[in-house]
């Protein structure tokens, strides 16, 4: 087995012991959405902190590796301020040694999240001492319980990195109801002053986003992964007009295309993977596992019938989850504008 | 439209604004919560329209209608709709007239003017865990004792169970192996002892039921048309049912356009040609549902139409709600009434899978459409 396979087969087994739909329905009901003891058995495995070098007290693997996590993760359909740490990190990680402090802060087991409004709501400008930013209210994921709160956002021609002291925050943020069993709140940024920062040309900035977003389309990916199994597992037992619904055409064609949407999104963020030095890539790859995970979760809705819609079926939870996660990507048009930009005005991802 | 329907909705809409606005609001907020299932203010609404004549509308004046047409009836169900507000759903538009072509003259007086009144609630019993699409493999069994039937069994989805006074329940009389030929129609008191109600919750924030039936008793008056004849019972009413249209895309369309509106978005290129493509297939929707009461205006019966325009309704409900969420992007992941268009798109996303499958799965009707309307093989 590679080493990318034994990781996975820990995570998933190591989920698999206590996730359940039960499990995550009594999350989300409950105060904190998580459980703090499961985050330090996270940590106490190295999950969080995969892509942290070794001197910081991480891994010391590739993003690669921490997207086999994320994978799992979301398989499991399982919600935890995991995914927004290794977001933090890896926009943290791009500033050049600048935040290694704070890096090693996460490889001790701080949850952190990442401030990066994906259609570039919010913005800097420079001022003594730091930067003050503009821009409406934003949705971050786990930002009550999130000790380390990392920002990219764009300054004029280039972009800041910085980091949101909870001083900084406070009484700029507020918890409201998420659409999935994450957990997010509103946080009110205009004329915030960030005092921890540096300036990162577009480029980087580029890149690190392509790379936090690659770890939400492998989660995504493991969503559709999931969904798929789940779905053609149960059109194998469900018998209606005594034979099993996989028998029907309609739904052996609804089945094949699920196949179709999830392949698509897992080549292309292996792909994205294979080749980190091309956002482009890594942007397909986020626009396309968002699409195939809502049209999985929407596809298994209708193969399952009325037993996929309640609250004890896991799918809900897939349900909510697929359409949460593309709209994190950000408006779905933004996003077309720049791979139309980048893939054919500039010709970037092309191999011929 | 025609001007006597155009001047009908005049005046439904006048008696509709009239109504005391503070019971208008409590069954509105209750309908959008759980559109399935009048509660408390649904049934206090439905009293008052019953009250004052305005359930019924096309039922014959001898059961205390209005005596008009199946377009009138179509019109009413949309307004209501619209407003989001209940309409009678089943209960006045398909046991009702069902009662009127198959009741005995006892059971016709026992039900039909509480029917009207708006003082009857029915919950239906047709699916069951193993009997979805293919209702015909039902298993609850209604066994003759005297004068009398004792049933047993177990029935899924029963949605308003527990909000119903009355159950309408497909029950088998005959052999399991007879299918549809040995099936019987039966009304049950809610409240018959020997009935057990579980919740389910769904992830539209509906609630359904699963109801147990242990030794139930009713008489054998509570049989609606003859013994192991019930499935044509059973059809008349789900032809009834097809004269289901609601309201729901355009009002979604109109959340949406209020989200737009409040963002300053409504000459954003990419959102008007969204919406002005939703747009479109929502007045496409219209004709289907208009066409359908249209036939049954003219005495035909729409099949592969219904399905067309059932097919058309669910997939557009879903794809209002689905694409309206791209535009708004990452706020649109803030649930509730917090949340843009006041969650009512995240919710109608949440509910919209029942309406693919429910009423018969897009896939059936769509091979409806190719059998019956197009005359391709089976
Ligand atoms: C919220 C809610 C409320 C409901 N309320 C009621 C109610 O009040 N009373 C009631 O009796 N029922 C109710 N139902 C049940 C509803 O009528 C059923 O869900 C519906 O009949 C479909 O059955 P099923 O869910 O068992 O799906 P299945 O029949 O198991 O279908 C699963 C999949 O297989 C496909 N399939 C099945 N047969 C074929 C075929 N021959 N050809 C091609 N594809 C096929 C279907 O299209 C579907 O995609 C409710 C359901 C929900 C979720």
């Amino acid at each position: 087995m590679t080493a990318d396979a034994l990781l996975a087969q820990a995570v998933r087994g190591w989920l698999a012991d206590f996730v359940d739909n039960t499990y995550l329905n009594a999350q989300e009901a409950s105060a904190d959405g998580y459980e703090s003891t499961r985050w330090d058995q996270l940590r106490d495995l190295g999950w969080h902190a995969v892509t942290i070098p070794d001197h910081l007290g991480g891994g010391d693997a590739t993003l690669a590796e921490a997207c086999v996590v994320a994978r799992e993760i979301g398989r499991a359909a399982y919600a935890s301020p995991l995914l927004a740490t290794m977001r933090a990190t890896v926009v943290a990680s791009g500033g050049a040694g600048y935040f290694d402090a704070l890096v090693a802060r996460i490889a001790a087991g701080a949850p952190a999240t990442l401030v990066a409004p994906p259609d570039r709501t919010v913005t800097a400008t420079p001022v003594a001492g730091g930067f003050r930013l503009a821009g409406e209210p934003v949705v971050v994921e786990w930002a009550e319980v999130a000790t380390e709160v990392v920002l990219l956002v764009p300054a004029g021609g280039d972009w800041v990195v910085g980091v949101l002291g909870r001083d900084a925050l406070d009484g700029r943020v507020s918890a409201v109801p998420s659409v999935d069993n994450e957990r997010i709140a509103r946080v009110a940024l205009h004329g915030a002053v960030v005092r921890e920062a540096v300036t990162v040309p577009a480029s980087a900035a580029r890149l690190a986003l392509a790379g936090a977003n690659l770890l939400r389309a492998s989660l995504m990916v493991g969503g559709c992964a999931d969904v798929l199994e789940r779905t053609a597992r149960y059109a194998t037992e469900r018998v209606q007009f005594g034979r099993p619904i996989g028998g029907f055409q309609a739904v052996r064609h609804h089945l094949a295309r699920m196949v179709i949407a999830t392949d698509a999104a897992r080549l292309m963020v292996d792909d994205a993977l294979e080749r980190l030095a091309e956002p482009a890539v890594a942007e397909v790859a986020s626009f396309t596992a968002a699409r195939s995970y809502v049209e999985l979760v929407l596809t298994s809705a209708q193969v399952h019938g009325a037993v996929g819609t309640t609250t004890e079926h896991v799918l809900h939870h897939h349900f909510r989850r697929a359409k949460a996660m593309r709209s994190r990507t950000g408006t779905r048009a933004l996003r077309l504008r720049e791979l139309h930009d980048a893939l054919v005005v500039h010709g970037e991802a092309s191999q011929w | 439209m025609k001007a006597e329907h155009l001047e009908f909705l005049g005046e439904l809409r006048a008696y509709l604004d009239a109504l005391d606005p503070d019971l208008v609001a409590a069954t509105r907020a209750e309908h959008i919560a759980d559109a399935m299932q009048p509660r408390v203010n649904g049934r206090r609404f439905l009293a008052r329209l019953g009250a004052d004549g305005w359930l019924g509308v096309s039922w014959p004046a001898e059961y205390g209608g209005q005596g008009r047409g199946p377009v009138e009836q179509w019109l009413f169900a949309e307004e209501l709709c619209d407003r989001r507000l209940p309409n009678g759903l089943l209960t006045l538009n398909a046991i009702g007239p069902t009662l009127m072509a198959v009741g005995t003259d006892e059971q016709k007086a026992e039900f039909l003017p509480r029917i009207i009144a708006g003082e009857l609630e029915f919950a239906i019993g047709y699916s069951e865990p193993d009997a979805g699409s293919d209702l015909a493999a039902l298993r609850t069994r209604a066994r003759p004792d005297g004068d009398a039937y004792v049933i047993d069994g177990q029935k899924i989805w029963t949605t308003g169970a527990t909000v119903a006074t009355h159950l309408w329940l497909a029950a088998r009389t005959g052999e399991q192996a007879d299918r549809h030929r040995g099936i019987s129609m039966f009304i049950l008191p809610m409240d018959a002892p020997g009935i057990e109600i579980t919740p389910i919750l769904t992830q539209g924030g509906e609630q359904t039921n699963t109801v147990f039936l242990d030794n139930v008793r009713v008489p054998a008056g509570a049989r609606i048309g003859a013994e192991n004849e019930g499935w044509r019972v059973l059809t008349t009413a789900l032809n009834y049912e097809r004269m289901f249209y609601h309201n729901e895309p355009r009002w979604e369309l109109r959340q949406l356009r209020d989200w737009a509106a409040s963002a300053g978005l409504l000459d954003d290129p990419v959102v008007a040609e969204t919406m002005g493509e939703l747009a479109v297939d929502v007045e496409i929707c219209r004709l289907f549902a208009q066409r359908g009461a249209q036939m049954l205006a003219d005495g035909q019966v729409p099949y592969a139409e219904a399905s067309a325009n059932k097919v058309w309704w669910s997939e557009l409900r879903q794809r209002i709600c689905d694409t309206g969420l791209d535009l708004i992007g990452e706020a649109g992941t803030v649930a509730g009434p917090t949340g843009p268009a006041h969650g009512h798109l995240e919710h109608g996303l949440r509910s919209s899978p029942v309406w693919r499958f429910g009423g018969g799965t897009n896939e059936i009707q769509l091979d409806i459409i190719a059998q019956r309307g197009l005359g391709m093989p089976r």
